[in-house]
C-alpha cells in the first residue's frame, strides 16, 4: 500500500512537470514561428499509438515486457498528457471543417470513455463486493433460472384448487416481469433501492389477506426477490464495467483512422509556412 | 431380505510385504531373525500394547526388498513415506547437488524446460482449440529413463554404476544402516538419490510403522538413532537458517547441537484431519491444538519449528484469538528470553503456542540462548550493528496481522500452507477475467483455476494451487507423477507419468487440482485400448513454469488486484493484507 501511495504521488509529480515543460517548450516553439501544429499532431499521434498498444499488450500476456499494471499505469499517464497536446494542438478551439469535428469528437468520446473507465474501475468493485454473492458474469443466467424455477414452483406447485389464488395473481402482476430477466438495472447503477421498497409495500399491503401457508410462501418469495434483486445488482455492475470497453476499444480504432487520414491530409495539403 | 454384510477392515488386512516389490511374504521365521538382531534387539518389547505389538508391527509394515545393481532405490525429491535398513549389500547415496547432481533425464523427474521467446509468442496461433489436448504419443509411450522390471517391481536404473561413481560424488552405506527415515517422518521429501550397487537386500518399514516403534519403545533406542542422524547431519544447517544463529561461535553452535531437545505434537497419522478442519473451517477454534507453550508460563526456551506450523494466540474475554503463526524454521520465546536478560527476573510467555496438524520443534534451552544474546551485545558486536540486526530479523519472522479475524481465518482455513497462495482483493477487481484469460494463454488454452473461491473480508482465494509448505496430496501417488520442481520447489504434475489415479485430487483440501478427459490433437477423447474408458489426467496450477514470466495472472491483472502470497513471508503478508 506504501508503495501504491509513493507511485500515485510519483505519477503525478511527473505528469505536471512534464506539462509544465511541454507547455513552455510550446510556447518558445510557437515564438519562432515555427509549425506547432505539426510538431503537436506528431507527438499526439506517437501519443494515440502507444494508448492503443496497451491492447497488444493484454494479447501478449505471457511476455517479460512489463506488468499489465504498470502499463495501465503508463497509458493512463499518456492518456491524460495526450488530453493537454490535444487541446495545445486544437488551441483549444472546436475545428469547423466536417472531419476535423469528427475527427474532435472522436477523440473526446475516447478519451472521456477512458476517464469514466477509469473511475468505473476505481469504485465499481468496492461496490460489487459490499452486496449480494460473488458470481461470475456469464454465470448469471444461469443463477437467474434457478430462482425463477424455485419461486414459479412456489407459486404455482403448491396451489390447492379450492385456496385463493392471491400468490398467483400478485405474481402476475407484480413479479413476472421482475424474475423473468434483469431488470433496475439503471436504478442499481444509481445505488436507488426506490423498486424494493415499492415492491416491499405492496407486499406488506397483502399480508392482511393472506393464510398462514401463503403468509410463509410469501416469506419465501421475499426470500428469492432479495436474492434475485442482489443479482440484478452484480449483473448491472458488471455489465457495466464491462460496456465502456465496447465504447473505448472500437471507438480508438476509429481514431487511429481518422488521425491517419487527417496526417496525410495535413501532409499532402498544408502549406510549408508556420 | 437380509443385509449384506462384511467384516470390518482393519490395519493389517495386507501387509506391507505382499504389496508389490516385496522379496516375499514377511514370514515369523524371518521376523525371529530380525528381532534377535539389532538395532531391533535393543527395541524393548514391553512397552508395546496387546493390540500393536511390535512382533506384528514388523511383521505387517515392513517387507524385505531387493535391489539390483544400479537400481534406483529413493530420487531426490519424492515424497519419502518409508524408512530402509540396510540388511546385505551397499547402497550409494548421491552426495552432490544442483548441476553436478545425476541429471534428471535419467531419473525420470521432469524437467522443466522454459519456453523461448518465439515459443511464447508461437502459443498465440499454437494453442489447441481443443481442451486438454495431449500428444498420444507422449501418453503411455516408454519414457526417455531406463526402467527394468526387477524383482517385480518396474524401477528406474542407472545403466553404468561405476561410470556414475567415477563421475559423482557418492557415499557408501553398508549392512546396518538406516536412511530415508528423516524424510519419512518429517515431512519433506527425499534430499538425495540412494541406489544400489551391486546386489543389495533392505529392510523398508513405512512410516507407520516406524511412528509406532517411536512411540511405543521404551529403551528408546531407534528414536534416539533417528534423533542423533538428525543431530549429526543436519541439525547445524536448520540452526543456521535463523538470523539468530548466523553468527554463533563453533564452539556455541556444537554446544547448542549437543543440548536442543526434539518435541512432537498433534497427528500424524493422516490427512483426514486435516481435511475434516478445513470443512468445517467457520467454526473452527484452536480448542483441539496440543499446547506447545501455555499463556503466563515460563518458556525454558525457544521452540523452532521443524516441521508443520503452530497458532500463536491469545485470551480474549472467555475466548482465544490468533495473533500470529508460525512455519517451518521460525522461533518462539526469543521476546520473553530477552526480556528476562534485561529484567533479570523470569518473565511469562504472554501468549500460547499451540500445533496445528502434526508439527515437529526444537527446544533450544534459555542459557544457550542468553548466551548467544550476551554474546551478541558485546562492545564488538554493538560497534557493528549486530544485535539490532538479529533481534529485529527474528521477530519480524512471526506472520501478524492487525485485523484478528482474517489471521484467524487464514490459519483455520489452512491457508498459511501456501508457498504460492492466490489472493484476489475484490475492492480492486474489476471482474475482466484477464487472469484467467492469461492462465488460458499459458496452457494450452485451458485456464488452471476458477475466478471463484472463499471470500474472507475483501480477498477472494480462488480454488487455485496453493503449492503448501506440506503438501499432502504428493503422499500417496503411487508414481510421484506430481513432485516438487527441483529448481523452484513448485509443486508441478508430470503428464508424461500421470497414470489418473486421481489421488492427488482427492487428497487436496483446496479443491485446487481437477481431473480431466485428455484429448488428441482432433479433439477427440483418448481412451484406454482395453476397457475403452476415457484416459483422465491431474491438471493444476504450475505456476507457469516453462513460461519466461512466470505466473501470468498475476502479471495480467491490469489492476494489482491479484497476488500471489508466500504465507511464511511476513512483510508480504502484512503488505498484502492490510486494507
Amino acid at each position: 500500500m506504501r508503495n501504491l501511495l509513493f507511485q500515485q504521488r510519483f505519477t503525478v509529480a511527473a505528469f505536471a512537470i512534464l506539462s509544465l515543460l511541454m507547455i513552455a517548450g510550446y510556447s518558445l516553439f510557437s515564438i519562432t514561428l515555427s509549425k506547432t501544429s505539426f510538431a503537436s499532431g506528431t507527438m499526439l499521434l506517437i501519443c494515440i499509438f502507444i494508448l492503443a498498444s496497451y491492447q497488444l499488450r493484454k494479447t501478449f500476456s505471457f511476455l517479460s515486457i512489463g506488468s499489465t499494471s504498470a502499463w495501465l499505469q503508463f497509458h493512463i499517464f499518456i492518456g491524460l498528457f495526450s488530453c493537454l497536446l490535444f487541446a495545445l494542438h486544437i488551441k483549444f478551439r472546436i475545428p469547423n471543417g466536417f472531419f476535423e469535428t469528427l475527427l474532435f469528437f472522436s477523440y473526446l468520446t475516447v478519451f472521456l470513455s477512458g476517464v469514466i473507465g477509469w473511475f468505473l474501475s476505481r469504485s465499481v468493485p468496492y461496490r460489487l463486493s459490499s452486496r449480494g454473492e460473488e458470481v461470475i458474469f456469464e454465470r448469471i443466467p444461469i443463477h437467474r433460472r434457478n430462482i425463477l424455477d424455485k419461486v414459479e414452483s412456489l407459486v404455482f406447485d403448491n396451489q390447492d384448487s379450492a385456496a385463493s389464488k392471491a400468490i398467483p395473481d400478485f405474481y402476475q402482476k407484480h413479479l413476472q416481469a421482475f424474475f423473468a430477466g434483469p431488470s433496475n438495472l439503471m436504478r442499481h447503477i444509481l445505488h436507488s433501492e426506490r423498486h424494493r421498497h415499492h415492491l416491499s409495500q405492496k407486499i406488506t399491503a397483502m399480508k392482511p389477506f393472506l393464510n398462514e401457508q401463503e403468509q410463509i410462501t410469501m416469506q419465501q418469495i421475499v426470500e428469492l426477490i432479495q436474492q434475485k434483486d442482489d443479482l440484478d445488482y452484480q449483473y448491472a455492475l458488471q455489465a457495466l464495467l464491462k460496456l465502456w470497453l465496447f465504447v473505448h476499444v472500437p471507438l480508438t480504432y476509429s481514431l487511429i483512422l481518422f488521425a491517419l487520414f487527417h496526417t496525410i491530409a495535413v501532409c499532402a495539403f498544408a502549406s510549408t509556412s508556420g | 431380505m437380509s443385509d449384506p454384510s462384511i467384516s470390518r477392515p482393519r490395519r493389517w488386512d495386507k501387509p506391507f510385504s505382499l504389496e508389490v516389490g516385496s522379496e516375499g511374504e514377511m514370514t515369523d521365521e524371518i521376523v525371529d531373525s530380525l528381532l534377535q538382531s539389532p538395532p531391533f534387539s535393543q527395541i524393548n518389547p514391553e512397552g508395546f500394547k496387546k493390540s500393536l505389538p511390535l512382533r506384528e508391527i514388523m511383521k505387517n509394515d515392513s517387507r524385505i526388498v531387493g535391489y539390483d545393481d544400479g537400481d534406483i532405490i529413493v530420487r531426490r525429491g519424492d515424497w519419502g513415506n518409508s524408512a530402509f535398513f540396510v540388511l546385505s549389500g551397499t547402497v550409494r547415496v548421491d552426495l552432490e547437488r544442483k548441476q553436478t547432481s545425476l541429471p534428471d533425464e535419467i531419473l525420470g523427474r521432469r524437467v522443466s524446460k522454459v519456453k523461448t521467446f518465439f515459443e511464447s509468442i508461437a502459443q498465440l496461433w499454437k494453442n489447441n482449440k481443443h481442451p486438454e489436448v495431449r500428444e498420444i504419443a507422449s501418453v503411455g509411450n516408454k519414457p526417455t529413463f531406463n526402467t527394468r522390471i526387477s524383482h517385480g517391481k518396474t524401477r528406474i536404473y542407472l545403466q553404468e554404476v561405476s561410470a556414475v561413481l567415477d563421475k559423482y560424488r557418492t557415499a557408501k552405506l553398508e549392512t546396518g544402516h538406516w536412511f530415508g527415515e528423516l524424510a519419512a517422518l518429517g515431512r519433506t521429501s527425499r534430499v538425495a538419490t540412494v541406489f544400489s550397487e551391486g546386489v543389495s537386500q533392505l529392510l523398508e518399514i513405512r512410516w507407520q510403522g516406524i511412528r509406532d516403534i517411536l512411540r511405543h519403545d521404551r529403551n528408546g533406542s531407534l528414536k534416539q538413532y533417528i534423533e542423533d542422524v538428525f543431530r549429526e547431519r543436519a541439525l547445524a544447517a536448520f540452526l543456521r537458517t535463523d538470523p539468530l544463529f548466523h553468527d554463533c561461535e563453533p564452539e556455541l553452535l556444537q554446544r547448542i547441537v549437543d543440548q536442543v531437545e526434539f518435541h512432537s505434537y498433534g497427528n500424524y497419522d493422516s490427512h483426514k484431519p486435516f481435511k475434516e478442519l478445513i470443512k468445517d473451517g467457520d467454526n473452527n477454534t484452536d480448542a483441539g491444538e496440543p499446547v506447545i507453550i501455555q499463556e503466563g508460563d515460563y518458556p525454558n526456551g525457544i521452540v523452532m519449528i521443524r516441521s508443520g506450523l503452530a497458532r500463536i494466540s491469545k485470551r480474549h474475554y472467555n475466548g482465544r484469538r490468533t495473533v500470529g503463526y508460525l512455519s517451518p524454521g521460525q522461533i518462539f520465546g526469543l521476546d520473553e528470553i530477552q526480556a528476562e536478560l534485561e529484567s533479570l527476573t523470569p518473565v511469562a510467555s504472554r501468549t500460547r503456542l499451540s500445533a496445528i496438524g502434526h508439527l515437529n520443534a526444537v527446544l533450544v534451552p534459555t542459557p544457550l540462548v542468553e548466551e548467544i544474546l550476551l554474546d551478541k551485545e558485546s562492545p564488538q558486536n554493538i560497534q557493528s550493528n549486530k544485535i539490532p540486526d538479529t533481534v529485529r530479523t527474528a521477530d519480524s519472522h512471526t506472520v501478524k496481522l492487525n485485523d484478528d479475524i482474517l489471521l484467524s481465518q487464514l490459519v483455520d482455513h489452512h491457508y498459511v500452507q501456501g508457498t504460492s497462495l492466490m489472493v484476489i482483493n475484490l475492492d480492486r477487481c474489476t471482474r475482466c477475467d484477464d487472469c484467467v484469460r492469461a492462465c488460458a494463454s499459458a496452457h494450452d488454452n485451458n485456464p488452471r483455476f476458477v475466478r471463484h473461491g472463499p471470500i474472507l473480508n475483501q480477498y477472494m482465494i480462488p480454488n487455485a494451487c496453493l503449492h503448501c509448505v506440506d503438501p499432502i496430496c504428493m503422499i500417496e501417488c503411487p508414481t510421484a507423477a506430481i513432485q516438487r520442481d527441483l529448481d523452484h520447489g513448485d509443486i508441478v504434475i508430470n503428464e508424461q507419468t500421470c497414470i489418473g489415479c486421481a489421488q492427488c485430487a482427492s487428497n487436496c483440501p483446496f479443491d485446487a487440482i481437477r481431473m480431466v478427459d485428455i484429448r488428441d490433437s482432433k479433439g477427440e477423447i483418448i481412451v484406454d485400448s482395453k476397457s475403452h474408458v476415457p484416459l483422465t489426467q491431474a491438471t493444476k496450477c504450475d505456476l507457469c513454469i516453462d513460461q519466461k514470466s512466470g505466473p501470468a495472472c498475476e502479471r495480467a491483472c491490469p489492476h494489482d488486484a491479484l497476488f500471489r502470497v508466500d504465507m511464511h513471508d511476513a512483510s508480504k503478508v502484512e503488505e498484502v493484507f492490510s486494507p
